[in-house]
């Protein structure tokens, strides 16, 4: 009976103080680097998002440490609508190579927004025009040819798929984030990185070059790009963003989240946003993204496993 | 053998830096990076330990006459790091308003003590206007989130 | 190029940027004049507040600070004989005397546009030299970075006045601070010693803001007495203003090398005005034809330290827009501000944000004339605001340095970072260890580490190091630089030896 009591003392508690949920700015913690491609895919989305909701999205960048600082701080705030969690895909993949002790199950979802193609990268100073002559390449030197990376995140995930498809053996350099990569190929210091259509530019300018495309089919905004499937390597990646909770925040702000999220997804403004970041909408309610994110978590625990980075 | 101050700090330093070191060694490699999260440290802690031995020795065998004593009010700077560490300390408990609007009257209390009454009344006033100003500047019209009170909610 | 600042000078004059950059020129003339607010101080209470802005808007505002405190420093060196900040003591050994002597509109106003010429002579060179420099920097693999940094640090340790071992120690412990909480590389928790907030490991804005502050504030309250300086507001400004340019026109030698001298300093990383205004006053000197005239308020003395520390901000805006590295703490905090508003610094940096980068030139060049009508209209008014009451000023200092502190990560752990650095960096000086070292260390040091970490990822060979000519050349000049101060170290103790010891 007591307990009882407290459970409905606490219901109502809960229910007086957010019951003009958002009353205040919510922030929103991106785990990397300001200016980095995941901050340049939340940023326009919380500009759209905020219409929606009623309340100023305010992003705060928490970067380090393959993205987990921000992880661990997001998991470690009040479950009460106030701090949201940008992801990616590093999530499951931090989690199964044991660099963090956060995983997705830590955060309630609330709703998948959108997904970004990658495409392997090479840095001008490289003497190769197509994946065949680097994959030649890489056969007569194993080992030596590097790629930066944000160790276990996505960036070392895909060129360790094309490993795993084409019996190379590539060397990782710890880059964080896009921007310090985009550095380190344009001065020729690492040979290849994974890198996506943001990047469209300085290919045009002939400061980079774009191997392959990690799609099914050739992407329309760069279709003179070819797929690595119909090179004969069988590898299919995406990097795909979505908004979480720390878990234990009550239903009624998750409902209000989920459904300003699926109207901001839908705005031709955000779509157009994406379009510049060579990325696609791709918009999951809660429940799609909950069973979604379980797929994901076990095909990355075997990639994990398949890559020999399993710690767990 | 005297010590002046640079010794003592030299001292310090360099058995901070050794115990450091030490808790290095514990630290597991990963097979990901060729070297391991403490291989860095290691390098800056024997350097810092060598300067601060080398301190200690220099100022041990270069020994200095102590200069002139200045007659400084340590007292006041301890109550001014006292104010803000209690400050700092109540922040995430009572939240942004409530601590700031003490704070800022008790230091300007402590440096300019009121005598009497109009002298309080000004204390409040500064603290009042400074902690409004600020909190509307900022969470209002900057959206800079500040702190708010885990106890107090506000 | 000019296209580019020209578009930069348009965009700049707009109200929306307009408005941010004068009001941080005005709290920079303010900020500069009051004696024991330094610029950094200055920087790092309008920080928080360009959060909120645009990155233009911020950086522009930054920029008005930097060059407004410059100017505004002079104000107090020559009328009242105490220097507002470091960069402007030079300017006190002749500005003050020539104010006594009668003629404080001309001291005060041979500074202000000596101060102008300068720093617009140095934008030249912002403009030109930092889109080179920033295609030289991306030649720049991981070696060259690690040595740069270690140049870096060891010419700061170098240039300390007191004991080049307590300089090197200093910079060190800045290092030390970085290896704390977890590593960079794979964020592996490492020496948190059991303390939950330090698993983030510590980032360099709260330590630089607490350090600073605190050193400062609490330096002041040690020597803190309820009576205000009793200042003269009455005084008589009215100058030809004719006369005092063609004064400072007349002589251009001076006028270039100290503007060069500033730049210099300033593209150095982590020296600064502090350096660059004592020694432009030096080269002055000794360039001169009457030396012993020095310090009895002469034109020159005043020329050389003013137009040598305006430039020296110009400098610093190439090596941090160039390298990404901070030219001194002011930089570093903006650096801080491009970080939070999403804007990679480095060699890209003026490839990729463009406008960005013209806008900052811009805001630069803009901050001048400012500086100028704002000195024109309000000299005495200026002069009465440094009367406001420390018992005021001192808490609302802090309590902005916690707003600043704790919206950097949005967290208390960086707040309780200050309030630990601000301890920290006053018994730091208390023991007479320099700060700047230390602060560079505390910037540089993960740099350091990830870079190492990175030229062994790429190449497990150690020897590249001093095989890789730009990397060799830096590593050698790191080493000269010490060599170098231990030789004048030797040289200043003699010296010191007949003069009597000097303070820290």
């Amino acid at each position: 009976m007591k307990k009882w009591l407290l459970t409905a003392a606490l219901a109502a508690a809960s229910f007086t103080a957010h019951a003009a949920y958002p009353e205040r700015p919510v922030r929103l913690i991106v785990p990397w680097a300001a200016g980095g491609d995941t901050d340049n895919i939340f940023r326009p989305f919380a500009q759209v998002w905020q219409k929606h909701l009623g309340q100023t999205v305010v992003i705060a960048n928490v970067g380090g440490a393959s993205g987990t600082r921000g992880a661990k701080e997001a998991k470690d705030a009040p479950a009460d609508g106030y701090t949201l969690y940008a992801v990616h895909d590093y999530i499951h993949s931090t989690y199964w190579a044991g660099v963090a002790d956060v995983q997705y199950a830590d955060f309630e979802p609330i709703c998948l927004i959108s997904s970004t193609p990658s495409v392997l990268t090479a840095s001008p100073k490289t003497p190769w025009k197509t994946l065949k002559e680097l994959l030649d390449d890489a056969k007569k030197r194993p080992g030596q040819i590097t790629v930066g990376a944000t160790l276990a995140s996505t960036s070392h995930f895909f060129p360790a798929l094309i490993e795993k498809a084409t019996g190379a053996k590539f060397k990782y350099v710890s880059y964080e984030g896009l921007a310090p990569r985009m550095n380190a190929i344009l001065g020729g210091h690492v040979d290849l990185t994974d890198s996506n259509l943001t990047q469209k530019g300085k290919v045009e300018a002939g400061q980079l070059k774009f191997l392959a495309i990690a799609t099914e089919k050739r992407h329309p905004e760069m279709p003179s790009v070819p797929t690595l499937k119909e090179l004969g390597v069988n590898v299919v990646y995406d990097v795909n963003r979505g908004i979480m909770v720390p878990k234990g925040t009550p239903a009624e702000v998750i409902g209000k989240l989920g459904s300003s999220c699926a109207a901001a997804a839908k705005e031709p403004e955000f779509a157009q946003a994406m379009k510049l970041q060579g990325t696609d909408v791709r918009y999951m309610d809660r429940n799609a993204y909950a069973s979604w994110l379980k797929q994901n978590d076990d095909l990355n625990r075997n990639l994990a496993k398949d890559l020999g980075l399993l710690k767990r | 053998m005297k010590l002046s101050k640079d010794g003592w700090a030299g001292l310090a330093v360099a058995a901070a830096s050794l115990f450091l070191f030490w808790l290095t060694l514990g630290l597991k490699d990963n097979p990901l990076v060729p070297i391991g999260p403490g291989y860095y440290p290691r390098i800056v802690l024997g350097v810092t330990a060598a300067f601060a031995l080398a301190l200690l020795l220099w100022d041990a065998l270069h020994p200095k006459p102590s200069p002139p004593r200045e007659r400084l009010n340590y007292v006041l700077v301890l109550e001014m790091f006292a104010v803000f560490g209690l400050y700092v300390g109540a922040l995430p408990y009572v939240g942004f308003r409530i601590s700031t609007f003490f704070y800022i009257a008790a230091t300007n209390a402590l440096l300019d003590r009121p005598e009497r009454g109009k002298g309080w009344l000004r204390v409040l006033a500064v603290a009042l206007i400074t902690t409004i100003v600020v909190y509307y500047a900022f969470e209002r019209y900057l959206t800079v989130l500040l702190p708010r009170g885990r106890w107090t909610n506000f | 190029m000019f296209e580019l600042l020209g578009a930069g000078l348009a965009d700049m004059m707009q109200v929306k940027y307009l408005v941010p950059l004068f009001v941080g020129t005005l709290v920079g003339v303010v900020g500069g004049a009051l004696p024991g607010i330094t610029i950094t101080m200055t920087v790092i209470v309008v920080l928080p507040f360009t959060f909120g802005l645009e990155p233009l808007q911020g950086l522009a505002c930054m920029i008005g600070v930097y060059v407004g405190g410059e100017t505004g420093g002079l104000i107090t060196s020559c009328l009242l004989g105490i220097p507002g900040k470091p960069s402007a003591v030079a300017t006190t050994f002749d500005g003050f005397p020539m104010a006594r002597k009668g003629e404080p509109g001309r001291a005060l106003w041979i500074g202000i546009w000596a101060s102008i010429f300068g720093g617009l002579l140095g934008a030249i060179v912002l403009v030109a030299a930092t889109g080179p420099l920033a295609q030289l920097a991306l030649q720049f693999g991981p070696w060259e970075y690690f040595a740069l940094f270690v140049l870096a640090l060891s010419m700061v340790a170098g240039l300390v006045e007191s004991s080049l071992l307590k300089g090197l120690l200093s910079g060190a412990l800045g290092c030390v601070v970085t290896i704390l909480g977890n590593d960079p590389v794979m964020g592996q928790p490492r020496l948190t010693l059991g303390i939950g907030w330090l698993e983030g490991g510590i980032p360099f804005l709260p330590v630089l803001i607490g350090v600073f502050a605190f050193a400062q504030i609490m330096s002041d309250v040690e020597r803190f007495s309820r009576t205000p300086e009793a200042v003269n507001t009455a005084v008589n400004l009215v100058v030809s203003h004719a006369k005092v340019l063609a004064e400072i026109l007349a002589r251009p030698f001076l006028l270039l090398w100290s503007t060069f001298i500033g730049l210099v300093i300033g593209v150095l990383p982590a020296i600064g005005g502090s350096a660059a205004n004592m020694l432009a006053y030096d080269q002055a000197k000794k360039f001169s034809k009457r030396p012993e005239k020095f310090g009895t308020g002469i034109p020159e003395g005043i020329i050389a330290s003013e137009a040598s520390n305006n430039a020296n901000v110009a400098g610093s805006l190439v090596t941090i827009m160039a390298f990404g590295i901070p030219g001194d703490a002011v930089t570093a905090v903006m650096l801080g501000a491009l970080t939070i508003h999403g804007i990679q610094s480095g060699p890209l940096f003026i490839s990729q944000n463009a406008p960005l980068a013209y806008g900052m030139f811009a805001a630069y060049i803009l901050a001048h004339p400012l500086v100028l009508i704002l000195l024109f209209l309000g000299v005495r008014w200026v002069l009465r605001i440094v009367t406001v009451p420390k018992s005021i000023l001192f808490p609302v200092v802090l309590v902005l340095c916690v707003v600043g502190a704790y919206a950097l990560g949005n967290a208390m752990a960086t707040v309780y970072v200050l309030l630990a650095s601000g301890v920290f960096g006053y018994l730091m000086v208390k023991f007479g260890f320099p700060l700047a070292p230390f602060i560079l260390g505390v910037i540089l040091g993960d740099q350091i580490e990830i870079n190492l970490v990175r030229s062994l990822m790429t190449d497990s060979d150690l020897w590249l190091f001093v095989t890789r000519p730009i990397s060799a050349l830096l590593l050698a000049m790191a080493v000269g630089s010490i060599v170098l101060s231990v030789w004048q170290h030797r040289r200043m103790q003699k010296r010191a030896a007949t003069e009597g010891a000097a303070d820290f």
